[in-house]
């Protein structure tokens, strides 16, 4: 039934808008698919892409060789390319490219699309696909990757004509972009790349307004009047930023309605740098290993203004047990998180940026000064910032991330793995710099710093981008030390290395009894490694020499490899037990 | 797909172990019409889509629209008011789905057909026939063993004679699950 109308929708799209476009067509010209395609990234503006290529997305690498403005980076592995993709989408706002082959080529990708998909990040992944006449006939290399990508991309498409191909490509960039982003994939048969139609540029560009998906939601003014009464009776107010702030760049707005409203600012992990923790008003990240007195004033909060986060488990702990005495004011542009995890008293369907905004504009100026300086109280009771701390002659994390710190002015954009390090650099790097902290929130993808962080520093190449990884993760995509030498790109790359796969470890001391199975890891000696690649490395094992080495690694050309050798045992505290209540910290 | 969640009466929410906080209290009986493009995949979207958010199917019918380029998906489920709500908003955001509206049970006609393979003897087959008869069933196909009985109406109308012909022996029952409409002039497209 559905294979019987194909693509109606698109073409009827494209037929409107090309009415009431100007006459000014360039010439039609016959291309084959495989330009078209090329045309289409061009035109949407794509200057960089990671991928690998292989059977079934050759004639795209035949044509791309024509195209010199679309810079290719051969990564050494697809899960890479998608990571760099979404690493650039992040660093820049722009929508990050990623190109596989068909079947594994397509299937390496999943991790990494599944990554963005979970923290909104805009990328448009291209596949190649077995001919459209062996589609459905277990082809070399066929798999049904629409059916495999369909839970974690936004969208996806196979392109059936190369008629439709522009559009498709065109159309696949305006949802990864619009509304709350996402990865979108298309799959492109190869004879679809080979097939030639007439193209015509001017007439490619086509609006895609009516998904709702892609448009900007308006603010409805009624709840903006609840939210106003609400702020302005709240004796404990909370404000809880998400990654919402940063997608739609709303540092400025966020600052100021922190300001007016005088509400303590609490930013979750992908909110880390919306707004500088060096700001009064800011306390700190909420949840599983949040410090306690973020935990405790959501536990002692009547309201949170809760924008563009989405109450994510690490973050409520259990939710009962969540901010009981709160109401909630929930502001995301995605309206199906309203409501998912927390009632919200007042719903705001709406980008953050003109929320707040609007929000600023229809407050009176708060005073909130006996709130905050209970919070900061509880700060004093219970600093964690040392406790990491028990031997003293090995580098430590926090002399690490103070050294990196200091070296970049911070300044630098860090990239952070999944694990201990990734909390300890969330919770003490002291984030000033808006949206200089980048790291997989949702799905907690290790390996995914150093290719991500391959992507920021080709979108922000000049910038300081330094990886903070531990032994475990950067073991997970290490092959990307040849493409980062290849391309000639710079990143300072700190590995937290403790033998163990150290949060799994951290749990098994707390939760399974010291059972430590399979967490204890060797890896390769870091800077034979680095050699290997042509790279510098390094070892540290002394406190005394962090610095010098953070030094070192800015001052050389190239990407720089540091081993620090930290306490094996060394765990995050404070930390909440999972499905326990956030105000029921393990402290110590 | 059982007759005894059928029809509109509230039933106690099933207890679901994830993170929502918000209360599940009753559960009852939505109809859900989705309106999608028919394109590759756009089917595949919504079906995978309940699936992965835990929609408590009771039947799910999928079929021609009054448009050429659009098929009507016709879903019930049972569950909370928060947790339909949620569903609605979840489909929503599926590019190829045009319009979700979710039914409510006094401003719909909602009916399916079942045919209902009923295992009979000569003694005992006119009885059937009339059991059915009272129901407004028709006989599809007759044989030495067996009736069957082709009905039409609401999911309870249909489980009732279901239920009232299991005395006799049920060898088979095929069941299309519901489709609806609203009643008089509102459009579901609205």
């Amino acid at each position: 039934m559905q294979v019987a109308v194909p693509m109606t929708q698109t073409t009827g799209a494209k037929q409107t808008t090309q009415a009431t476009r100007s006459p000014e067509n360039e010439e039609a010209r016959e291309l084959a698919g495989s330009e078209i395609l090329c045309e289409a990234l061009v035109r949407e503006g794509v200057e960089l892409l990671y991928g690998y290529p292989g059977g079934t997305i050759m004639p795209f690498y035949d044509s791309l060789t024509s195209y010199p403005s679309l810079h290719h980076v051969l990564v050494r592995h697809e899960q890479a390319a998608a990571h760099a993709a979404d690493g650039y989408a992040r660093a820049t706002g722009k929508v990050g490219v990623c190109v596989a082959t068909s079947g594994p080529g397509a299937t390496n990708l999943v991790t990494g699309l599944a990554t963005a998909f979970m923290d909104s990040t805009p990328v448009v992944a291209i596949t190649g696909q077995v001919m459209w006449s062996l589609v459905g006939r277990d082809g070399f290399q066929e798999t049904d990757i629409l059916g495999i990508t369909q839970p974690i991309t936004k969208h996806n498409f196979i392109v059936e004509r190369v008629e439709d191909l522009a559009d498709i490509v065109h159309e696949a960039f305006q949802l990864a972009q619009g509304g709350r982003p996402g990865p979108v994939l298309v799959d492109v048969p190869k004879d679809i790349q080979f097939a030639k139609t007439l193209y015509r540029p001017k007439a490619s560009v086509t609006s895609f307004e009516h998904y709702r998906s892609t448009r900007k939601p308006e603010i409805e003014t009624e709840n903006i009047a609840s939210a106003v009464k609400l702020i302005s009776q709240a004796q404990r107010p909370l404000i809880m930023a998400g990654h919402g702030v940063v997608l739609s760049q709303a540092y400025q707005e966020l600052q100021a309605f922190a300001e007016k409203s005088a509400i303590p600012v609490i930013t979750t992990l992908l909110g880390l740098s919306a707004i500088p923790e060096t700001h009064p008003l800011v306390i700190g990240m909420p949840g599983m290993h949040g410090p306690a007195h973020v935990n405790n004033a959501i536990g002692a909060s009547d309201l949170i203004v809760a924008v563009g986060m989405r109450f994510d488990d690490r973050v409520t702990g259990k939710v009962a047990g969540f901010a009981p005495h709160a109401q909630i004011i929930h502001i995301d542009i995605d309206p199906s998180e309203m409501h998912k995890v927390k009632r919200a008293a007042v719903p705001i369907v709406a980008d953050a940026k003109e929320a707040l905004a609007a929000l600023t504009g229809a407050i009176p100026q708060g005073d909130h000064k006996a709130w905050l300086q209970e919070i900061r109280g509880w700060e004093k009771a219970a600093n964690e910032r040392g406790k990491v701390l028990q031997n003293e002659e090995l580098p430590d994390p926090t002399t690490i991330l103070d050294a990196i710190r200091k070296e970049t002015k911070g300044e630098a954009i860090i990239v952070t793995d999944v694990g201990q390090h990734q909390m300890w650099t969330a919770r003490f790097y002291t984030w000033t710099r808006p949206n200089s902290h980048i790291t997989s929130g949702g799905l907690g993808t290790m390996g995914f710093a150093l290719p991500a962080a391959m992507g920021v520093k080709m979108g922000l190449p000049q910038e300081a981008v330094w990886v903070v990884a531990g032994d475990g993760g950067i073991q997970m995509n290490i092959q990307e030390l040849a493409t980062l030498k290849q391309q000639g790109v710079a990143l300072k790359v700190a590995i937290m290395n403790n033998g163990y796969l150290g949060m799994v470890r951290q749990w098994q001391e707390f939760f399974h009894n010291h059972n430590y199975s399979e967490t204890p890891m060797t890896g390769p000696d870091y800077v034979k490694l680095a050699d290997a690649y042509g790279l510098k490395g390094m070892r540290i094992t002394r406190r005394e020499d962090v610095e010098q080495a953070v030094h070192e690694a800015m001052e050389t050309e190239g990407t720089v490899i540091i081993d620090f050798v930290i306490e094996a045992e060394s765990n995050v505290y404070p930390m909440v037990a999972q499905g326990k209540p956030i105000t029921d910290m393990i402290l110590e | 797909m059982t007759s005894e969640t059928q029809g509109t009466q509230a039933v106690v929410a099933p207890e679901r172990t994830g993170q929502s906080s918000v209360s599940v209290e009753t559960a009852r009986t939505y109809t859900l019409v989705i309106l999608i493009d028919e394109r590759p995949g756009a089917v595949d979207r919504v079906v995978g889509l309940l699936r992965r958010r835990r929609a408590n199917m009771q039947s799910l019918t999928i079929s021609h629209s009054e448009q050429s380029d659009v098929t009507r998906i016709t879903a019930v489920a049972t569950d909370s008011d928060v947790a339909i709500g949620q569903l609605v908003e979840q489909l929503r955001k599926v590019i190829d789905v045009r319009e979700v509206n979710n039914l409510s049970s006094g401003q719909m006609v909602e009916r399916e057909l079942a045919l209902i393979k009923v295992t009979s003897n000569p003694q005992n087959a006119c009885e059937i026939i009339e059991l059915g008869r009272q129901h407004g069933a028709y006989v599809a196909d007759i044989t030495i063993t067996s009736v069957t009985l082709e009905v039409t109406g609401n999911a309870e109308q249909v489980g009732n004679l279901i239920h009232l012909l299991q005395s006799f022996g049920i060898s088979e029952v095929a069941r299309t699950g519901s489709v609806a409409l609203p009643r008089g002039t509102e459009e579901s497209k609205a």
